[in-house]
């Protein structure tokens, strides 16, 4: 399959979704809608419909698990029978259930509540209409993307909607602990998964052969998040390869014929969890999820969240996906069960992940408020002043074209109707001032005493705290609108600081940018350069840069240079912060006192106020994320103590790559204060 | 069944042994088609547009009886109109068709001289440029083939064909075997590329049983006898090779060596290299054979393995040493009906593990099942399911499914005591796997099915519909993957390709200790949508990938020959490919067996 042409493909900007809530906000009553005859499509149809309980006991007496058990039971000289229960309380403790009735219980309470909340929940039906008609012949796997709790009721509301059978969820085992919570997900198709960081190497094999279980024997489709956990940030993280190579393992033993991955793009005009995200992205802990904080978050029934959109990919085959490159016949000799994935299979999992989750990326569906958002974000960047409602709709309105020529799907009937709504849901974000011009929401803060065990990096002032939280609120309603531009913005931050540029130096500037950032702006190597093709053409098209001689030079749309220029910019700052403070830190160096002693220093930059320092600048998500692809350069080495995460820095490389990328920060006279001001406080 | 015969009686041998099928087969077979050309189903249609399919002539049992559930089949399975006038084949090939015979007057003049039958006649030539593939039988329909063999000889004796080869060897002429006609790989189709001279060796009237030896129960036979011929000479005498493949009324025993046949008896009589006790090969370089008619030996590897499967590309099997054994006594057919394919398989395999395994059984998926039914002249699905078991007793007191259900037949052959202690073990088993035991006739119209089936294509052509076979061997553990993920990749195919009217069904044909044999059914509607040939090959090659990728093997009994050659060398390794080409090199320098069958060679 050719992947580069996925990446350079415009989006169909004439998409269609209907609000599924309306047939439910039209009908007498929800009740004999959610009590009515079922018919739910299956994703693999089997001789036999299997039951949670055949699986697990399939699971149980698999040629792979006796012979563990028979192995374990010899080398440790304890019955067979004491390993065979601690099968069943694992398989216990993993496997979904089905109860019909809770189904119908929660579907008639998610009704409710969505209809109190949302203004509609839009869905591009006919793609699900014909995903349910291609079901019936191969495991069907749901690949939703993952930034809120809501992702999952909501795709099983979804199925329950359209009659495709609801999906054996994958989900954490933080769940389970809830009270009632566990159980009740688990009776609606969710089975549990522990942490990968759990070396426990019985569970992880039954596990794995629960997965063989559901793809080779079960009729259900499977949904599971391919980030792994929830996005903090409302942009993409890294695919994790874990489970979706268990997933594949049946297909490349030829044990199934094929396995569809259906990518679903969930975007909300309001996430539930942004304040929390806010405080989690600067560090505060977050808290345990319990079920007395589910109940509190029944407040939520107090506001409103706007409208949710679903939109349902292409499926991918995975046969067509690895066509000739994977020979599956390379299983054929020995029993299935004593053979793992090759080496070659395990490399060619990632391209695929990547392919699903870049489908997720471009599935998304903008909002006004996300252009909302960059507008504003835009103006206190620059110290501009405040727009009034007209102003931000002419703002809004020239934003839209760019990002729609950009491929970006917005939905929007009319602008200024969408702004209008915008403050009435986002009035917790953005309001009035006194100018009638929009603003920020600012509360006052007071964290009173904090557990200092629990702080992930610095301990932020009250004052500090209470100046950034709407701004980073604010900024999670950006990122989504990143993936469109990203890759503008480097361009033009090469062609600002090194002016005219051939197209073969250009690609190295914007490659070693491209791939600096390749974790925070996800992307598979393999894609920078079709990428920077597009966006190379984008960027003459929209007149950022101009061609002139086949050199690359300033264009002339200073409004848009300014917000690329703007919107790029705290993730430069955060990236170069913590190589200074890698720089100066000891050779080998604990992971959060490199976290807070970059916040710290980002804090004494906020706190200058004489130049605008985003406070996103401080989120931990972009710190870690820079962490993470210095490791990948191999210039740090992770080192794990006693579960305390350290990194070795390779300093001398360190330099090299932090020379190269301080040439495109905006000022560097920020830096060189702080670094004064970190060494003072090293010796205090 | 005949009386042993007497110890005294003397029979003469040689014995020439009149064949069933002349030396022009055209008299006799069909030329565009499968089998006799008096046995075909044919459609009526009368004023009131009323259909009626019936099967003609008294060969089998099923003829000569409306068959009044196929029209309706025809129509919601294959979108066939019966009611429409059928597509009717080209007449017989003339001389204007095709080129004339590139062999050199002097070569007929010294086969003359020889003293061994030939003729250039087109029709003769054409008859023998193929085997019973969907392409060859589509070509004779229809077009014309790109190459034809230039003179078709008829050897009489081994010294014939070592004096053919010998003639062929210096004057550089290519050999083609024939035997039976009815390869289904390709085996006996012309290379199109071939600028020599291609001889057809003829070996039907190489088909003398030449001794017997009744301590030792071997026989020896001439390689061009036919399967029923041997049978019935044999039987004359008391014995039975119990070597029957579904083609045996037409395939030769030269055949069923260099194709590595199998026989549906198999269990009680073993395969074709299981029979083989001594055979001769008329190679360029010399005759290869052993100095001995031993049950085994250990002696270096053995070249019977060079010859079995050798798919005529390094010389001509002209003598055969096989097997021989009484009669069985008694003959008994039987059948099981199961809820499900996967059950039936579950069954085959508990019944291998313990070698219980009688002459014959055979698993017929939900659809075979099926068709089986509408293949009967009675009313119903169900009217004759199971001696004096009712659809109701099935479906709703043991509640089978009638869209998941399949049958098992069996064969049973022995000592009657023997036949009787076997029906009973099994059936209990069966019982065990909550399957019903559905007696002896469906059992029996089950085998004679297999030899009718071949003859629908024929029919199906006519409304195009094109049809085909293929089978594999495959693991125990893998049967049940393969034989699912296999029908699921050609519905995805069809769909992709257009094709809207298909049906892929399955049976499951031998077991062994370490696996069964797979048998799959494809066919399918291609009006409209362009060479149902290219079609039917596209959907093959996706089918044999997925075989192979589920653990199947290339071919259990049905050979390479070219339509498999593509997956020839991953099958055998390089190291083993390279070993073949050795072979060849060594016994056939000049290429004059140049079949292009396992490899395509570097001409």
């Amino acid at each position: 399959m050719d992947i580069s042409r996925s990446y350079r493909k415009k989006m169909d900007v004439s998409r269609k979704y209907e609000d599924f809530l309306e047939f439910r906000r039209q009908e007498n009553s929800n009740f004999l809608w959610v009590s009515r005859t079922l018919h739910p499509q299956v994703a693999y149809i089997q001789e036999t419909p299997p039951t949670p309980s055949l699986h697990k006991h399939e699971v149980l007496h698999s040629p792979k698990i006796q012979e563990l058990l028979e192995k374990l039971s010899i080398a440790q000289n304890v019955p067979k029978t004491y390993f065979e229960k601690q099968v069943k309380e694992i398989l216990d403790e993993i496997g979904y259930n089905k109860s019909i009735k809770i189904i119908r219980w929660l579907g008639m309470v998610l009704t409710k509540i969505c209809l109190k909340v949302s203004s509609g929940i839009y869905i591009n039906g006919n793609k699900v209409q014909q995903i349910r008609s291609m079901m019936g012949n191969c495991p069907v796997i749901f690949v939703p993307s993952h930034r809120s709790y809501a992702d999952f009721i909501l795709m099983s509301y979804m199925c329950f909607t359209y009659e495709i059978a609801i999906p054996a969820i994958a989900a954490g085992m933080d769940f389970q602990g809830m009270w009632g919570m566990g159980t009740m997900l688990r009776d609606t198709g969710a089975f549990f998964m522990r942490r990968s960081y759990n070396d426990d190497s019985l569970y992880w094999t039954v596990f794995k052969q629960y997965i063989y279980q559901l793809m080779t024997r079960g009729d259900l489709p499977l949904e599971f998040f391919i980030e792994g956990t929830r996005s903090r940030s409302n942009k993409s993280l890294m695919p994790k390869f874990g489970l979706i190579s268990m997933i594949l393992k049946p297909f490349f033993f030829a044990q199934v014929p094929d396995v569809l991955f259906v990518p679903v793009s969930i975007s909300y005009d309001r996430i539930l969890e942004e304040n929390l995200f806010a405080y989690e992205l600067l560090g505060v802990p977050k808290p345990k999820e319990t079920t007395s904080g589910f109940f509190k978050s029944l407040k939520i029934l107090k506001e409103h969240f706007g409208s949710i959109f679903f939109h349902i990919g292409e499926p991918i085959s995975s046969k067509e996906f690895f066509g000739n490159s994977i020979d599956r016949s390379i299983h054929n000799i020995a029993p299935l069960h004593k053979q793992e994935l090759t080496e070659q299979e395990k490399s060619a999992i990632p391209p695929l992940a990547f392919e699903i989750l870049n489908k997720q990326q471009q599935g998304f569906v903008l909002t006004i408020f996300n252009l909302v958002a960059l507008t504003l974000n835009n103006t206190y960047t620059n110290k501009d002043k405040l727009p009034n409602i007209l102003e931000l709709k002419h703002k809004v309105q020239w934003l839209k074209g760019v990002m729609e020529s950009l491929g970006a799907y917005i939905h929007c009937d009319d602008v200024e109707r969408g702004i209008r709504e915008c403050l009435v849901v986002h009035r917790n974000l953005i309001c009035f001032n006194s100018d009638n011009e929009v603003c920020l929401v600012e509360n006052q803060i007071q964290q009173g005493k904090i557990n200092t065990v629990k702080l992930k990096a610095h301990q932020l002032t009250d004052q500090v705290m209470t100046y950034s939280v709407p701004f980073v609120e604010l900024q999670l309603y950006v990122n989504p609108t990143l993936f469109h531009i990203v890759n503008l913005a480097i361009l033009l931050a090469v062609i600002q600081k090194e002016g005219i540029l051939n197209k073969e130096d250009l690609w190295d500037r914007y490659h070693f940018l491209r791939s600096l950032y390749a974790m925070e702006f996800v992307i598979p190597a393999q894609m920078e350069h079709t990428v920077f093709e597009s966006a190379l053409e984008h960027a003459i098209a929209l007149n950022i840069l101009r061609l002139a001689a086949n050199k690359y030079d300033l264009g002339t749309n200073e409004e848009l240079q300014n917000l690329l220029h703007n919107s790029f910019k705290p993730f430069l700052v955060s990236y170069s912060t913590v190589m200074l403070v890698l720089q100066n830190s000891p050779q080998t160096c604990e992971q959060k006192t490199i976290l807070a002693n970059v916040q710290r220093l980002l804090e004494d930059a906020i706190n200058d106020r004489e130049e605008f320092v985003h406070p996103y600048t401080l989120n931990l998500d972009t710190l870690n994320n820079c962490l993470n692809s210095l490791c990948a350069m191999l210039i740090l080495k992770k080192i794990i103590r006693e579960n305390v995460l350290s990194f070795e820095i390779d300093k001398r490389q360190l330099d090299v790559i932090k020379r190269r990328l301080d040439v495109y920060i905006p000022s560097l006279r920020i830096n060189e204060d702080l670094l004064v001001n970190q060494q003072l406080q090293n010796k205090l | 069944m005949p009386p042993p015969p007497s110890q005294s009686e003397k029979i003469k041998e040689p014995i020439f042994v009149k064949s069933v099928i002349p030396k022009r087969r055209q008299e006799l077979l069909k030329w565009n088609g499968w089998g006799y050309n008096d046995s075909k189903f044919v459609v009526n249609v009368d004023e009131k547009q009323n259909i009626q399919v019936y099967f003609t002539g008294k060969r089998y049992p099923i003829g000569e009886v409306p068959l009044t559930h196929l029209a309706q089949w025809a129509i919601d399975m294959l979108n066939i109109d019966l009611t429409k006038p059928p597509k009717t084949s080209q007449p017989l090939p003339t001389e204007s068709q095709y080129p004339e015979s590139k062999i050199p007057q002097s070569i007929l003049q010294q086969l003359e001289n020889l003293g061994i039958s030939h003729s250039i006649d087109v029709v003769d030539r054409v008859v023998r440029a193929h085997g019973q593939t969907l392409h060859d039988v589509y070509t004779l329909r229809n077009s014309v083939f790109e190459r034809i063999p230039d003179v078709v000889v008829w050897p009489t004796c081994h010294d014939d064909v070592v004096k053919l080869v010998n003639l062929s060897n210096e004057n550089n002429i290519v050999v083609i075997p024939y035997g039976g006609g009815t390869a289904v790989s390709g085996a006996v189709e012309c290379p199109t590329n071939e600028p020599r001279p291609i001889i057809s060796l003829d070996t039907t009237q190489m088909n003398k049983i030449l001794w017997l030896d009744r301590d030792n129960l071997v026989a020896c036979c001439e390689s061009g006898i036919i399967g029923q011929d041997l049978e019935r000479e044999l039987g004359k005498m008391g014995f039975t090779t119990g070597h029957e493949p579904d083609s045996y009324e037409f395939s030769s025993l030269g055949g069923w060596v260099a194709t590595r046949a199998s026989g549906m008896k198999k269990n009680t009589y073993g395969n074709i290299e299981d029979l083989v006790v001594h055979v001769k090969m008329v190679t360029a370089n010399g005759v290869l054979e052993k100095n001995c008619q031993v049950p085994r030996l250990s002696c270096g590897p053995d070249f019977n393995h060079v010859i079995l499967g050798s798919e005529g590309s390094l010389g001509v099997i002209t003598e055969v040493v096989i097997k021989i054994r009484p009669l069985p006594k008694c003959r008994k057919y039987g059948s099981i009906v199961f809820p499900n394919f996967e059950t039936g398989v579950k069954f085959m395999r508990e019944i291998a593990k313990r070698r219980l395994q009688p002459a014959s059984i055979r698993l017929m998926d939900n659809e075979q099942f099926k068709f089986g039914m509408i293949l009967k002249p009675e009313e119903g699905y169900f009217s004759l399911v199971l001696d004096g078991l009712k659809k109701f007793y099935l479906t709703k007191i043991k509640g089978f499914d009638v869209d998941q259900i399949c049958v098992m037949t069996l064969l049973f052959e022995g000592d009657e005591s023997d036949v009787k202690l076997s029906e009973k073990k099994l059936y209990e088993i069966a019982k065990q796997f909550g399957a019903i035991p559905a007696g002896e006739t469906n059992g029996e119209r089950g085998y004679m099915l297999t030899f009718v089936i071949a003859y629908v294509r024929d029919l199906a052509l006519e409304y195009d519909v094109v049809a085909e076979s293929f089978e594999t061997s495959v693991p125990w553990d893998r049967a049940i993957t393969l034989d699912r993920n296999v029908k699921q990749v050609v519905t995805n195919e069809c769909k992709r390709l257009g094709i809207t009217h298909f049906i892929i069904n399955s049976r499951v044909t031998q077991t062994y200790d370490a696996g069964c044999v797979i048998y799959f059914y494809l066919g399918f509607n291609h009006k409209g949508l362009g060479d149902p040939v290219v079609l039917h090959n596209k959907l093959e090659t996706k089918a044999r990938d997925e075989i192979i990728a589920c653990g199947g093997s290339i071919s259990h009994h049905h050979g390479v020959g070219k339509l498999r050659r593509r997956w020839y060398p991953k099958t055998v390794s390089n190291v083993g490919l390279n070993l073949y080409l050795s072979v060849k090199k060594e016994l056939d320098p000049k290429n004059i067996f140049a079949t292009n069958n396992l490899v395509q060679s570097k001409l």
